[in-house]
């Protein structure tokens, strides 16, 4: 116990203490904003990138949006069609070579299309991957994905009112659209939606989910306590060719049995919103866009949800109309070139892409 | 609100401009006012209840001191509202689970209900504070506070309402009813002291919580080298959160052009437990020595009533910690340190031969032991680490070596610091590149979501 008496102490008499004058910050400020605004561009040097024919991102590195925005930079310079979507854009059953946009670009014989799908990119997430991650995309023609699975139920459709967990909430609106199920705090959101403005946020994010085991260094020290913190950057990014889930048996020989789904309405669903407002953006900013709708497992569902779903493919269809949109509203594929309810197998991407050149339209816009 | 998150950022934003705007005029202790009582709602709009129950009642108890007439009754009365507040709030379960417990062992079939009371953030803080003021009154080293605005801002003044500093009246007072005049340096000066305590409490504090978190959080599982390096990150952990907090209590006190009293003075370098004192929480360990050491006798009646007023203290401020034993524990074993230390002391081998750092090993040492009965979940816990210490094998403690490597910069620092070599640290040019490499290790290395401060649960 303190039991004489002290004498007042000035604030810098103390330890820990660095006092530092108005010009000393100026210098400070200086300093750290070159260091924000250089790391990033200087680490696009060392960090050796070359997507290959086929390239697409590499699964583990899904949350990793500056990778993302780095490759959609060096697509958009050497590929005249961006295809973008979710898992069945990405390819999520099959190898890199056997994906939509490989089989556009064997069956035309011009490498013009590139896989700029990311696993799991609902149309919610979808809006903010366009919006805050693909810089360069103005004036390309983009092949954008509409994947009907996201409006198979109310939790898909993120409208339920009790939270859960959802593929991507970083690059969902945090404040301007309102998500029923998704109830972040406001310190969170704000630390969301600034981050997605500076690009060494998105950097840091990218060493994290690329080489700490998608945590920060902190914590992965103390996973592995005696290793140098700066040894995993050596290690290179992974590569993109290996499929996460092997299909190995479609839907069929698994024994899926059809499914009954709550389809949400066509007019309320909040997905298509979204979509809508990634299309809109797309427009807004010159970009030339051919919308892909399904191709839906149709055989997994029961008669009534089948009917459901045709009034929503007509829907959509008649909105894609009226704003002058071309599309292409896909007939299912045959069942066994299906793994699970949308995602093909490479058969089914085969004939999809083949199906997509018979279609006039679609030949027209990628001319 | 905590200090270290984008929330407090915006709302101190939106208060500093306010409060630069209108600093020279009469609203600007009704600006502080509301600002400090929203950033107290925030966490929960109930504890201003009873904020502005001690505000109203000390306010009205310090007039009646001041009148003259039955002023020792008046001081016992606000002495007496603030503790029962404490107690109610505080101990009230504690209490009741202590009885329960007595009243099992004498196999009585009675029990008494044990409240569950949400305990407002900060309390102990800023009711210590009132006492102090009314006590200051009442000896008339303080004049009674004439007004009610001034007063309530005194008592919940924001930057320092959750953790402290428990300020004295005849600092923080004067400083209110001042011109409200900002400077530049302040601004420059309030920074510098927020961004180290920034630093402290999300770069480091938080870094070794994890760590601790893992080995106190299964004692029984660990062996000797895990336990006695979790102890030892404790021992900093609590000193980077707690003196991390203090900083931007004062580093945002200080932007606005006040001056909040020095709280931590590189505690860990102190060469006895007095010392350490001098040193560690010095808002809390000045406010028991006047307010509870010296009245009850201080060291001026003979070397048994000096220890035993020391260790009374000792106990009494480990019970303000928390309603548990523990904390009881960790303030007897701390006396218990400062008799060692001062006999010691009395001895011309401790204070001529022994070098200062064998002193300031030997103290942290025993500092450090005492932050065993602090962090324990309970005296149980903590005997078992003390036991398992000493009784279990060598294991791989796995403790990463960044941990060690930044705790040693820290001691180095605190060590030049005050040494001679102090004047290194002073050349504007080391003070700007360990600034920069502050700044840069935080946003390349820290999370993304903080962890709340240890000593607002006091």
């Amino acid at each position: 116990m303190n039991t004489d008496q002290t004498s007042d102490v000035t604030p810098f008499d103390c330890s820990h203490s660095l006092r530092l004058s108005a010009v000393d910050w100026i210098i400070v400020g200086v300093a750290m904003l070159a260091i924000l605004g250089l790391a990033p561009i200087l680490w696009q040097r060392c960090e050796r990138f070359e997507p290959g024919d086929d390239y697409r991102m590499p699964y583990e590195l899904s949350s990793s949006y500056w990778l993302y925005s780095r490759y959609s930079r060096q697509a958009c310079d050497k590929r005249k069609t961006l295809v973008i979507g979710d898992s069945v854009v990405w390819g999520h059953y099959v190898p890199a070579n056997q994906t939509l946009s490989h089989y556009l670009n064997e069956f035309t014989g011009r490498w013009q299309f590139a896989n700029l799908g990311l696993d799991g990119t609902h149309p919610a997430a979808l809006e903010g991957l366009l919006r805050f991650y693909s810089p360069k995309l103005r004036g390309h023609a983009v092949l954008l994905h509409f994947n009907p699975l996201w409006m198979t139920s109310p939790k898909h459709d993120l409208q339920t009112d009790k939270e859960f967990h959802f593929n991507h909430p970083d690059l969902v609106s945090q404040f301007t659209v309102p998500i029923p199920c998704y109830k972040a705090p406001f310190a969170k959101r704000a630390r969301i939606a600034i981050k997605r403005t500076i690009p060494f946020a998105n950097w840091i994010a990218h060493l994290r989910a690329t080489y700490y085991d998608s945590t920060d260094i902190q914590t992965w020290t103390l996973r592995h306590p005696y290793a140098c913190p700066l040894k995993p950057l050596t290690r290179g990014l992974p590569d993109s060719v290996g499929v996460p889930e092997p299909a190995g048996e479609t839907w069929v020989q698994k024994g899926a049995k059809k499914q009954d789904v709550t389809w949400v309405r066509f007019d309320t669903s909040l997905q298509w919103k979204f979509f809508r407002r990634a299309l809109d953006l797309l427009q807004n900013q010159g970009n030339r866009v051919f919308v892909l709708v399904g191709p839906f497992n149709e055989h997994m569902l029961n008669e009534a949800d089948a009917a459901d779903y045709e009034a929503i493919k007509t829907q959509a269809a008649d909105w894609l109309v009226k704003n002058n949109i071309p599309f292409s509203l896909l007939r299912p594929l045959p069942p066994e070139h299906y793994v699970d309810a949308s995602h093909p197998l490479g058969e089914g991407y085969a004939l999809w892409a083949r199906r997509l050149l018979e279609d006039p339209v679609f030949v027209r816009w990628i001319r | 609100m905590l200090f270290q998150t984008p929330l407090f950022l915006i709302f101190f934003a939106v208060v500093y401009s306010v409060y630069l705007l209108i600093k020279g005029t009469r609203l600007r202790l009704p600006w502080l006012l509301v600002s400090s009582y929203v950033f107290y709602a925030w966490l929960s709009p109930l504890y201003l209840i009873p904020l502005a129950y001690a505000t109203v009642v000390d306010y009205f108890v310090a007039g009646r001191i001041e009148a003259g007439s039955r002023k020792r009754a008046w001081l016992t009365l606000s002495i007496a509202n603030n503790l029962l507040v404490l107690g109610y709030f505080k101990y009230a379960s504690f209490f009741a689970e202590n009885v329960n417990a007595l009243l099992s062992a004498m196999r009585t079939p009675y029990e008494i209900p044990v409240p569950s009371l949400l305990l407002p953030a900060g309390l102990s803080f800023f009711l210590l504070q009132s006492i102090g003021y009314t006590i200051d009154v009442y000896r008339g080293t303080t004049k009674r506070e004439k007004s009610f605005l001034a007063y309530a801002t005194f008592v919940s003044f924001f930057p320092r309402l959750l953790a402290g500093p428990i300020e004295r009246a005849n600092h923080l007072l004067p400083q209110l009813h001042g011109a409200g005049r900002v400077t530049l340096r302040d601004f420059t000066d309030g920074l510098s002291i927020f961004v180290v305590g920034y630093f402290k409490k999300v770069a480091l504090a938080d870094y070794l919580a994890i760590y601790v978190a893992s080995v106190y959080g299964s004692p029984q599982q660990q062996q000797s080298p895990a336990l006695l390096l979790a102890t030892f990150l404790f021992a900093w952990q609590i000193y980077f959160d707690f003196s991390g907090y203090t900083d931007m209590a004062r580093g945002v006190a200080r932007m606005m052009g006040i001056g909040l009293m020095l709280n931590f003075d590189n505690p860990y370098l102190a060469v006895s437990m007095g010392d350490f004192w001098k040193r560690w929480h010095i808002s809390l360990s000045s406010w028991f020595r006047d307010y509870v050491y010296i009245p009850l006798g201080g060291n001026r009646k003979g070397k048994f009533a000096t220890y035993r007023n020391l260790f009374l203290t000792m106990v009494l401020s480990g019970l303000w910690h928390g309603a548990a034993w523990t904390f009881v524990l960790w303030g007897a074993v701390h006396a218990l340190g400062n008799f060692a230390t001062r006999e010691l002391e009395r001895t011309p081998f401790y204070v001529r031969r022994l070098p200062t750092i064998v002193k300031q090993l030997f103290v942290l040492a025993m500092v450090t032991f005492a932050w065993i009965f602090f962090r324990a979940a309970s005296i149980g816990d903590a005997w078992t680490i003390v036991t398992r210490i000493f009784t279990s094998g060598l294991s791989d403690p796995k403790c990463p070596v960044l941990v060690v490597v930044l705790i040693a910069a820290v001691w180095i620092y605190q060590y030049l610091f005050e040494s001679r070599l102090r004047s290194i640290l002073e050349i504007r040019i080391v003070r700007i590149v360990l600034m920069i490499l502050l700044l840069t290790y935080l946003v390349l290395t820290v999370p993304a979501e903080g962890q709340p401060f240890i000593y607002m649960q006091f």
